[in-house]
């Protein structure tokens, strides 16, 4: 496998950083090169991510869940999305609420339920989710679908999937079929779908604020092992879509090998496959080093933690010809 | 999983449990599919998906019920029918603190009724409701009529409830 992983030279600026905030100096030294603000970057990845709520439209709506919550003591905040709301109280666990056993609402992040509302989908239509468990993106795609048309939902783990279908029931979500299935293999399925997610495997880097653990525990090798396979789903992934169809391909990770660099190859192979543009984020980068990108790829999104209060994720909304 | 179209003997069975239950025209025109894996569940199937089945999927569409001597609701089953069907006699409504409990799988004490039907019987199939008319859990009668409603016994035997997806999954 070729070596992909860019390295930066170290600066005082990123050691300082790497010793101050416990990460390895190569990875600082990379957020260099593209983050903006990297103080309040760093400073924000200390702090526990914000918690939303998506309201689950399937069985309740969100003035419904405003205010049951907020007589239990919750502070909502609606966000740009108008499903999801910001957790800014909680006197309780989200996850123990009656509401929450009755599926009324998913604890799902902001970039997370932004990467289906990028699959702008709609009734009747058929969406295949290529890396589905454990079934977030899933349930709010139904939830937009108003649970007609049809889901594949590919997840390949048996525990996984069986996590998946809880969350699938306790949804109400009725117009999904889950494949134990590897995206790789989505070929087999010998159909083309209106929209098609991907939410790839990654190296999680955007999550680090959740597990710290990533500060140093994934290398440069390991952000090239994402990005092999990467390219492999998203070249299965875009194969999927029917003509007209949209293609989302989003990630939770920072690492530019993982998000413009995969994207930018796919546009290389295929000269009908464009990047629209999606409404929230930062723009994609169009050069990381010495690397340059397609034009194109400034209409994807990057969401920063400390910029848009949501985990870090990369999304690219893909018009396939 | 191996799923297959319900047989014309099922399909009877089905429909007269979903009139039981108040759902039958929610449910005309979907399609419902069963699995057999020592026992028999029905799916709500998503339009459509004939292709699919042949690929024997994990799952296909949404369990509302398991198949016996009678069609017995799963939680998600009673979800539907209680927010789609036409509530009837064999639904039983109970206070706050009786929510608590059934959702931690707890019985239903007599006093925590609020609503019951007069000519509900004793070992009956029932979906228990909060306040809301929400469906909560799924429970079988101990007494007949008022005396469902008396005090400091257990007159509802909670068979499942929405508590289980998490207690389940964790």
């Amino acid at each position: 496998m070729p070596a992909l992983t860019l390295i930066f030279p170290e600066s005082e600026e990123s050691a300082d950083l790497a010793a101050r905030y416990g990460y390895d100096r190569w990875l600082v030294s990379r957020f260099r090169e593209y983050v903006p603000a990297i103080q309040d970057f760093m400073d924000k990845m200390e702090k526990a991510p914000t918690q939303y709520i998506r309201v689950n439209t399937l069985k309740t709506s969100r003035a419904e869940v405003e205010g049951r919550l907020r007589s239990k003591g919750f502070g909502l905040k609606r966000t740009e999305i108008p499903e999801t709301l910001m957790v800014e109280k909680a006197p309780m666990s989200a996850g123990a609420t009656n509401e929450y056993l009755l599926g009324h609402y998913y604890i799902q992040d902001l970039s997370s339920c932004m990467a289906v509302d990028a699959l702008d989908i709609s009734e009747n239509q058929d969406a295949l989710d290529v890396a589905a468990a454990p079934g977030g993106k899933t349930t709010f795609m139904a939830q937009r679908m108003s649970n007609t048309g049809q889901i594949i939902a590919l997840e390949p783990d048996g525990k996984r999937a069986r996590s998946m279908s809880f969350n699938l029931a306790r949804c109400g979500v009725y117009n999904t079929c889950i494949l134990k299935m590897n995206g790789l293999q989505a070929e087999k399925l010998q159909s083309k779908f209106d929209r098609v997610l991907l939410d790839a495997p990654c190296s999680c880097e955007g999550v680090i604020s959740k597990d710290a653990t990533r500060k140093t525990s994934h290398t440069p090798e390991d952000v090239d092992f994402c990005s092999s396979r990467q390219d492999k789903l998203i070249a299965v992934a875009a194969r999927m879509v029917k003509p007209g169809g949209i293609l989302v391909y989003s990630t939770c990770s920072f690492a530019p090998e993982e998000n413009e660099m995969v994207v930018d190859r796919l546009l290389q192979k295929s000269i009908n496959i464009s990047v629209e543009p999606t409404k929230y984020g930062s723009s994609g980068l169009t050069r990381f080093g010495d690397a340059v990108f397609d034009p194109q790829l400034e209409n994807a999104r990057r969401l920063y933690p400390h910029l848009n209060d949501s985990t870090g994720f990369f999304i690219a909304r893909l018009r396939v010809g | 999983m191996t799923y297959r179209k319900p047989t014309r003997e099922e399909t009877t069975l089905i429909k007269r449990s979903l009139g039981r239950w108040g759902a039958f025209e929610f449910f005309e025109g979907k399609s419902l599919g069963i699995h057999e894996n020592g026992s028999k569940e029905v799916f709500l199937l998503p339009d459509d998906c004939e292709r699919v089945m042949q690929m024997q999927p994990y799952l296909a569409g949404l369990t509302i019920g398991e198949l016996k001597k009678q069609f017995v609701p799963s939680m998600a089953g009673a979800d539907l029918f209680a927010r789609f069907g036409k509530r009837n006699e064999f639904y039983i409504t109970v206070n706050e603190k009786a929510e608590k409990l059934v959702l931690y799988g707890r019985d239903v004490m007599g006093e925590s009724i609020v609503e019951a039907s007069g000519v509900l019987g004793e070992n009956e199939l029932v979906i228990i409701l909060n306040c809301r008319l929400e469906a909560i859990g799924i429970g079988r009668t101990r007494f007949a009529g008022r005396l469902l409603l008396q005090i400091g016994k257990i007159t509802v035997t909670t068979l499942m409830d929405a508590g289980y997806y998490l207690r389940e999954e964790g």
